[in-house]
């Protein structure tokens, strides 16, 4: 179209909006077309050219600023064989919220394989997603400029380089490799932070945690942000730092919590010291001993009747008073030391049944191991499988076939199966899925056929995680 | 698989069903009958009025069941004979090792009843598969009724196109008024404006270019304020166009597809003039719209993997919104050998599947030479052949998704970043802006693109 054209098409098409007839305005080339015929005709012809010339002759006026994203990353590991996407995508849909799609994605990432972005991405605000996935929650994130997640190593001068996920991931690992390596890292950088960056970073501390940490940890009292403060005093208090020494006067809450709680003497022959919860008469008391045992420290309230953690721990009385043992476990988990972890762990999971599940609440403290005896302890005790989803942090397919028949497991899920209770059956659905995640590719396999056999439909979308697990049996699969 | 013929008869709504299932038993309506006995399922396609198979998949264990046609009949025909053929021939079926993903898809919505597989009855409510499956094509018309019928056929031909004559002058002279009382008051009061002359045309017999016209309001809403007017100047245009061929050309088949009403599948099939394609083709993706007239049109966007340049085939389906939604005929991604019979166009691209043979092997898509200084040259050679076409299939060259400061997308070729950019109709999902695109297959209406399916780094992405 030549400019005239334009120039003339431009004049007619103000004159349709507003109305009335363009014959006078069109160009002659045009004009010549339509000339023969009555005054409506005419208009009808030029129409016919314009939205041609529209059409074909003219292209969209881009916007001069057009913004583009910097290229996602390819991550450290392949993307899952196109012939288990369907499988994936099955077990991605009966995933109810991100929380479960996050743990498909972790069976996967534990068996070398990432998602492919359209089937599933880690968000940015989420931080349980596998570490492989850092350097897409950075760019999901929408970190500005050209710069990329690098894989060099993590150091003052390389500190900048890196975005948030990624360094957030770089130094839990080395935390655990070279802790003071990444405490003075964090002592370096982390005060020109702002403060929700800075608390993230002090959080990290909590990785390969040591007494080497504690000059760093009590300088931190004098931060300006209340939140870094409070995460300070709980690490201290973890490695038997008393965050707040009481003065045992009225105003000592240390004290006042203490007073909550009764010491004395239990058997006949060897007398132990036992605490007991007192008994409350008012909800107000009530809400008090929950507020102080959410802002004391173990430490400090063991110190207060002269025990360690642990004797405290050992010789208090579960099962008294439920609120009470529940506080007091959230309590030990929050500023109690490794050893007061791992004790209460014990001897919670050696007892089993309902006590046994206070130690769900352990959960961000607990190791890799004491996270299996969990596992199996519910397992074994088959009363509250529904804590299985409660699990947090645990590894994805290392289950064997052995720790489901140690127990009622197997048995409860082929009744619930071959039953009619709706409830029941959800709730063997939501096992299973769990089970998805934590078998091993063998068990999986084994438990498909065993629900199956026992009446479930094979191709019931709560197998999908199992399937999926299944399918991703290590030495077959292909990229 | 467990089925026998007396729990079909059964399980059968009504006699008039098992007759109909009875006509859908032979093989060559069953492009594909696959079974996984592990699962306890049966599926298959089954080729039924509509362009786009009919998707079928039958739990043998409780006799659930899911079929994508619109009929309000449970079970349908379809699946009434898919179990007809596992009972009677059950060797038709071939073993798959997975299932494939729709029938994945039905089996992660489906909630399970506990009642039990239907058991045989005596009698099943005056329903007999015996005298379905009796042939009822015995009637034998004679020369003098064959005579009357032709005749009756020609004269309402000749009523309609009388019909349809009168109607395209009456939208004539509406496109008049419409330029005369100006654009900016038709954009804003064209919901009723089309709806008004729509309606006539509907009684003229312009069936056709009525559906088109009661689409403009929703057309032209989709787009910013500003660009309206262009958009009415191109809709009313492509109108007066289509008008004046049809008037030059009543019989083409093409026009009268457009304007009234279009030729039936069979009449399609029989057509030896019809452009046929055998090759190997790629599902790029679906549109499925509700329409203002009260249906639902269903697309499938076909890829030729075989041709030199990028050649596309559109499988359209229309039934009533009233039946509710209706699932996916094919997965966006498959590929398949067949032989596709195009629609008579001067461009064509309608099209229906005549054969559907075996599956193909997933890949990239060849390189079609797509030329990347303009990324719209095959819309400007399709709108040279026929300018009253609205939505055109393009491959795109090498390319990303951009956003401008309002957060729309835009397409825009790779290293030219001052080159056309091409708007996207909706939002896109935000990965996509991080992707390299090698090519991308979309639908331009002339305004926006409608992204079908991109290759790109990470590999085939479904977009539609």
């Amino acid at each position: 179209m030549n400019e005239i054209e334009q120039t003339g098409l431009a004049t007619m098409r103000d004159c349709w909006i507003t109305g009335g007839t363009t014959f006078d305005l069109a160009p002659a080339a045009w004009q010549q077309i339509a000339s023969s015929a009555n005054p409506d005709e005419r208009e009808r012809r030029l129409l016919a050219i314009a939205a041609q010339a529209l059409d074909i002759a003219l292209r969209p006026a881009a916007p001069k600023m057009l913004k583009q994203r910097p290229p996602l990353p390819e991550l450290a590991l392949p993307m899952l064989p196109e012939r288990l996407r369907p499988l994936l995508r099955a077990a991605l849909k009966h995933a109810a919220d991100a929380r479960t799609k996050t743990r498909v994605a972790t069976l996967v990432a534990s068996r070398g394989f990432v998602l492919h972005p359209m089937d599933w991405m880690p968000s940015a605000s989420y931080q349980e997603s596998p570490d492989v996935y850092a350097p897409w929650v950075d760019w999901q994130a929408g970190v500005g400029g050209e710069k990329q997640s690098r894989r060099e190593q993590l150091t003052v001068e390389t500190w900048d380089d890196f975005y948030p996920a990624a360094r957030r991931t770089a130094l839990a690992d080395m935390r655990r490799t070279a802790p003071a390596l990444a405490r003075q890292l964090i002592e370096a950088k982390g005060s020109s932070e702002p403060a929700e960056i800075r608390s993230a970073l002090i959080e990290l501390m909590r990785f390969g945690l040591g007494a080497d940490d504690v000059p760093f940890l009590k300088s931190l009292s004098a931060d300006r942000s209340g939140r870094v403060r409070e995460l300070a005093g709980r690490l201290l208090a973890r490695l038997g730092e008393h965050g707040n020494p009481g003065d045992g006067g009225t105003e000592d809450p240390t004290a006042e919590l203490a007073a909550f709680i009764a010491e004395g003497k239990s058997g006949f022959i060897r007398r132990r010291t036992t605490y007991t919860p007192i008994r409350l008469k008012a909800p107000a008391q009530e809400a008090r001993r929950g507020d102080l045992f959410a802002t004391c420290y173990l430490g400090d309230l063991a110190a207060r009747f002269g025990v360690t953690e642990s004797d405290f721990l050992g010789a208090w009385q579960f099962g008294v008073d439920d609120n009470a043992d529940l506080f007091l476990v959230r309590m030990v988990s929050v500023s109690g030391s490794d050893a007061a972890v791992a004790h209460l762990a014990d001897t919670l999971g050696a007892g089993g049944g309902k006590p046994a599940l206070l130690v769900l609440h352990l959960m961000a403290r607990l190791d890799s191991g004491r996270k299996r005896v969990l596992t199996r302890q519910i397992l074994k005790d088959t009363q509250n499988l529904h804590a299985l989803n409660q699990v947090e942090g645990i590894e994805a397919g290392w289950l064997e076939w052995a720790d489901l028949t140690n127990g009622q497991t197997l048995p409860a899920l082929r009744s619930a199966v071959a039953g009619n209770d709706e409830p029941v059956k959800r709730s063997a659905d939501q096992t299973l899925e769990n089970l998805g995640f934590l078998a091993t590719a063998a068990t999986a396999e084994k438990l498909i056929g065993d629900v199956v056999a026992a009446g479930m439909a094979p191709a019931a979308p709560s197998l999908g995680l199992l399937r999926l697990n299944a399918a991703l049996a290590g030495p077959g699969i292909d990229t | 698989m467990e089925f026998d013929l007396k729990t079909i008869e059964a399980l059968a709504p009504d006699q008039a069903s098992l007759s109909a299932a009875s006509k859908l038993t032979k093989q060559s309506n069953w492009p594909r009958l696959e079974k996984n006995e592990e699962l306890a399922l049966i599926w298959g396609e089954c080729q039924g009025s509509g362009s786009n198979p009919y998707r079928v998949v039958v739990e043998t264990g409780d006799d659930g069941y899911k079929c994508t046609c619109p009929s309000r009949k449970f079970p349908c025909k379809h699946t009434l004979a898919l179990m007809w053929i596992a009972a009677t021939t059950p060797a038709s079926f071939a073993v798959a090792g997975s299932t494939p993903e729709w029938v994945n898809d039905w089996l992660s919505r489906r909630r399970k009843t506990t009642s039990q597989p239907v058991e045989p009855t005596q009698g099943a409510g005056g329903k007999s598969i015996g005298e379905a499956a009796r042939d009822e094509s015995s009637v034998v018309e004679d020369a003098a009724a064959v005579e009357r019928r032709e005749a009756a056929q020609r004269k309402r031909a000749e009523d309609t196109r009388s019909a349809v004559s009168a109607g395209l002058d009456e939208l004539d002279q509406w496109i008049a008024d419409q330029l005369r009382l100006g654009l900016a008051g038709f954009v804003d009061n064209s919901s009723d404006r089309c709806r008004r002359i729509a309606a006539r045309l509907v009684d003229m017999k312009a069936t056709a270019l009525a559906g088109r016209i009661d689409e403009i309001p929703s057309r032209l809403m989709a787009l910013r304020s500003e660009e309206r007017p262009d958009a009415a100047i191109r809709e009313l245009g492509k109108l007066v166009l289509l008008a004046k061929a049809w008037r030059s050309a009543p019989d083409d088949p093409e026009l009268r597809r457009l304007v009234s009403t279009s030729e039936s599948r069979e009449q399609v099939l029989a057509n030896r003039d019809a452009t046929q394609v055998e090759s190997a083709w790629e599902v790029l993706g679906e549109k499925i719209e509700s329409r203002r007239d009260g249906l639902v049109s269903h697309s499938t966007w076909l890829l030729d993997l075989n041709s030199a340049s990028s050649q596309f085939a559109q499988l359209l389906d229309f039934f009533p919104a009233s039946a509710g939604r209706r699932s996916n005929a094919f997965t966006p991604g498959d590929r398949f050998e067949a032989r596709l019979i195009f629609y008579p166009a001067r461009q064509p691209l309608r099209a229906l599947v005549a054969d559907r043979r075996g599956d193909v092997s997933s890949g990239d898509w060849p390189d079609f030479g797509v030329d990347a200084s303009d990324p719209l040259a095959a819309h400007v050679a399709r709108q040279d052949a026929a300018p009253w076409v609205t939505d055109c299939p393009v491959m795109l060259p090498p390319g990303a998704i951009l956003l401008d400061d309002r957060g729309a997308a835009w397409w825009q070729a790779a290293g030219d970043p001052h080159g056309i950019a091409l708007p996207i109709a909706d939002t896109v999902n935000p990965t996509l802006l991080g992707l390299d695109l090698k090519a991308t297959a979309a639908l331009w209406n002339g305004s926006r693109l409608e992204l079908l399916a991109a290759q790109s780094g990470f590999g085939r992405l479904d977009l539609s």
